[in-house]
């Protein structure tokens, strides 16, 4: 498949240049060629001036080029200092690491930028945006000239957006070029020189801030009229809850205390939303109530029945749906075919086995109902999950957990790496299973997600719940105090 | 993309012709490999090659010797493809074909007065509950302890070698005799020969029933859609509500069971007794099999029926030639190498890499 299709564009020094586009749009793997991870089947990448052959990414580094890429590469155990120099670890005479001059290079690094770290704590102890920050000073430190940030603030409250912001405004500043690839598209226009518009491998359109729009990007972007759903109001006092989370706390692998004490209902008929900083509990609250991890204390409660110590089939039987955060790795089996995605876990229920075997015939009828009713665009039922675009992908899963008719949808990033048109799409789904009378626990990163379908919206903040809020009077500003920890 | 997915271990057991070929590849380069040593040696690969060829299928006798020798590595295969499926990494094959194997004799000596049908069923199953029970316990360590299973099963394998090698040699030794052997399986114990005048016995008939089972079990039992998930991604699985502890629990058991099986398959169909030495490592190279064929049925056959071929022909062509048997021990580690290194997927990855 063509990822890229003649691509060009250029970034001058010294300046912030943004690529947006949805996902499948090529940003991934123009970046990965500027990177050296893939080489250009036609086509030149030009570093002043000159025509370079990236074969990896050290090569990319010493030209200059360094990325932070969307999944932070540190090591979790090693401290931000160790972490900084890992790779170019300075070295005294006598072969030993030499600690004075690898702390002077830390301040060096923190003066260019302008921030402060705290040197000495480990990666695993540090926030999300002082690893970020730690990740773009590893960069500045290894000499980069060109830096690449793709999807930076994805992880970041609105307020870390504004930080982070200002720190790329300061290394431009210094004279650093920057390619910041996004599909939020007011960060785009606040901070960006020019915007290169993607879509399906091409250059579809660039612009300067001044002389564009949110809307006309996102007319680009999409290339067609989208019909994005809407919300209806709703009311829903009285209903017995569907699901009822009470003192409910967790450790994580390492046995720090992630979730605090979280009260929680969600009703028949509604949507919670609960937003957060990644790292503020959302994972371990999604992981007890599925029943991937056992809750230091508190219950879980579904249709009245407490279901904390149930394992998780038990949980599915009595009516529990979940779509992963991490779909690659937990929401999917990529290398399996896309019937046995959407079969497993329920292949020992009838009608799809009988007598100890299963049936194929009606297994790939079922599947195919399935899989027409979500619209998933395929080729053919046997073959693997993993050919499908990331959208469909999703489609997949999300047509496994609303075909089981659930009584409780736990929704984790239900539209990350999705498209435009695939998000529009998914959140008409889940209004529909809403209307149908589903309920749906939403965690999510998208504040605009969160705004567009919630009912109601709950705030975290270190695995406590810091506020909540209703949905039609819920902003970002109000939501993003609470997210870290401030009055709203 | 989607071949290499096709291709892994784990993918769905269809025959495909790259998958095949993946099968070959490596017995092609074994093949000139030998053939480079032959002719640093001064001696004609071609006419070697074509002797040996003559050994391994030149005729009914001949080819059922093949079929013989490649049964205990069939079962040993299929043995270790059933947790290889589910991920779970068992090289504890060859210890559960020394238990099943001593379990079968003693049966096979010992209920001298049951009828011959009974008594073979009664070795096989004991020889089977026995491989079976070996597996428990490193089954249970890495279900319910994380411990990992390959250190586990790798030196169990040395406890039920010696383990055996004791009882062979004190409690199950024959009498008046001295030479670490059991008394001979009576001969109502034995499994019916198949062709006169040849080893070649109802064993080679219970492996393809068992290889025709495996195929079953991998594409319509519930337990193998389950181990074929959990081997791929044992964590989609377990969110999918797949109880993934007991399911390695079930798939070691079942495992250790075929092993078993095997072992007892092979005393009473080949050597009629138990002896110290029992197996010359059919456990491991059932394990290369597995690997060769990736874990398909039809590669596993076509694997354990060269590797037979090498061994049948191994040892007769010495006879013939001045050729040491150890030109076969080369054939046999050389396939084995390029088959772990899986050759198809290496360059598939990279076409994909770049498309």
């Amino acid at each position: 498949m063509i990822a890229n299709d003649r691509v060009d564009f250029g970034a001058a020094p010294g300046s912030i240049h943004a690529i947006v586009g949805g996902n499948g749009a090529g940003k991934t793997t123009l970046m990965r060629m500027l990177q050296g991870i893939e080489q250009p089947d036609e086509g030149d990448v030009i570093i002043n001036d000159a025509p370079a052959r990236l074969a990896n990414s050290s090569d990319a580094f010493r030209r200059g080029i360094g990325m932070v890429h969307q999944e932070f590469m540190l090591v979790e155990d090693l401290t931000m200092l160790e972490n900084l120099i890992l790779g170019a670890e300075p070295v005294t005479p006598g072969g030993l690491i030499d600690r004075k001059a690898a702390r002077a290079a830390a301040e060096a690094a923190e003066a260019q930028a302008g921030v402060k770290l705290d040197w000495d704590i480990r990666v695993a102890q540090a926030p999300v945006h002082r690893r970020q920050i730690l990740e773009i000073l590893r960069l500045l430190y290894r000499g980069a000239e060109v830096l690449i940030l793709d999807e930076p603030t994805s992880v970041l409250a609105p307020q870390q957006v504004r930080d982070l912001l200002a720190l790329l405004r300061k290394l431009r500043q210094e004279g650093r070029t920057i390619i910041f690839i996004s599909h939020k598209l007011d960060e785009v226009l606040a901070v960006a020189d020019d915007i290169t518009v993607l879509r399906a491998g091409r250059v579809v359109g660039s612009a300067k801030p001044g002389q564009t729009s949110a809307a006309k990007l996102g007319a680009m972007m999409v290339g067609e009229e989208i019909d994005f759903p809407h919300r209806t109001a709703r009311t829903l006092a009285g209903r017995a809850p569907v699901l009822a989370v009470q003192g409910l706390a967790a450790l994580d692998t390492r046995g720090v205390m992630r979730l605090n004490d979280i009260d929680l209902v969600v009703r028949p008929g509604e949507v919670v939303g609960v937003a957060g900083v990644a790292g503020s509990g959302q994972d371990e609250l999604v992981a007890t109530i599925v029943g991937l991890i056992q809750p230091a204390r508190g219950t879980v409660t579904l249709d009245g029945r407490d279901i904390t110590t149930w394992p998780i089939a038990a949980r599915r039987g009595a009516g529990l749906g979940y779509i992963s955060a991490d779909r690659s790795r937990e929401g999917l089996c990529l290398s399996a075919t896309i019937a046995d995605n959407v079969i497993a876990g329920r292949h020992r229920a009838a009608p799809f086995e009988r007598m100890g075997l299963l049936r194929p015939s009606i297994i790939s009828a079922h599947v195919r109902r399935a899989l027409d009713a979500f619209a998933v665009v395929r080729r053919d039922e046997a073959d693997p999950v993993r050919s499908l675009s990331g959208g469909n992908q999703q489609r997949v899963v999300i047509a496994r957990e609303l075909d089981r008719a659930p009584n409780l949808l736990i929704a984790a990033q239900p539209t990350r790496g999705v498209d435009i048109a695939g998000i529009a799409f998914i959140h008409r789904e889940m209004l529909a299973y809403i209307e149908r009378g589903g309920a749906v626990l939403l965690v999510s990163e998208e504040l605009d997600e969160l705004l567009l379908l919630s009912d109601r919206i709950v705030a975290m903040h270190h695995g406590r719940a810091t506020g909540e809020m209703r949905g039609e009077q819920a902003d970002i500003d109000s939501i993003g105090r609470l997210m870290l920890g401030e009055a709203a | 993309m989607s071949d290499a997915a096709a291709l892994s271990a784990a993918g769905a057991p269809r025959f495909n012709w790259i998958a095949a070929a993946g099968v070959i590849a490596p017995f092609v380069i074994a093949l000139i490999v030998g053939a480079l040593l032959l002719l640093a040696s001064g001696r004609n690969p071609f006419e070697i090659y074509a002797l040996m060829v003559t050994e391994g299928f030149g005729g009914m006798s001949r080819i059922a010797a093949t079929l013989s020798a490649a049964t205990p590595i069939l079962m040993c295969a299929v043995a270790t493809a059933i947790s290889f499926r589910a991920g779970v990494f068992n090289v504890g094959v060859e210890g559960a074909f020394y238990v099943g194997g001593l379990a079968g004799a003693v049966v096979g000596f010992t209920f001298v007065a049951l009828p011959s049908p009974v008594l073979i069923v009664t070795e096989l199953a004991a020889g089977a509950a026995f491989g079976g029970a070996l597996m428990t316990l490193p089954g249970f360590l890495r279900a319910r302890l994380e411990v990992d299973e390959v250190v586990t099963t790798l030196m169990l394998n040395f406890i039920a070698i010696n383990l055996t090698g004791f009882l062979v040699n004190t409690v199950f030794l024959a009498p008046r005799t001295g030479n670490s052997a059991t008394p001979m399986i009576v001969q109502s114990g034995w499994l019916p020969r198949l062709a006169p005048s040849s080893t070649f016995n109802l064993g080679f008939v219970i492996a393809l029933a068992l290889l025709v089972a495996y195929h079953l079990w991998d594409r319509y039992a519930p337990l193998g859609f389950e181990a074929r998930m959990t081997g791929i991604n044992a964590r989609f699985s377990r969110a999918v509500g797949i109880d993934v502890p007991a399911l390695i629990m079930k798939v070691m058991i079942l495992s250790g069971l075929v092993a078993g099986l095997a072992g007892s398959v092979h005393a009473a169909g080949l050597l009629h007794r138990f002896v110290a030495g029992f197996s010359p490592g059919y456990g491991f190279t059932g394990l290369a099999i597995a690997l060769l064929g990736r874990n398909s049925a039809i590669g596993m056959l076509l694997g354990s029926i060269l590797f037979g071929a090498l061994a049948s022909a191994g040892t007769t062509i010495q006879l013939f030639s001045d050729i040491p048997i150890e030109l076969v021990d080369v054939l046999q580690g050389t396939v084995t190498v390029f088959a772990t290194v899986r050759l198809t997927q290496l360059t598939l990855h990279r076409r994909g890499g770049r498309s």
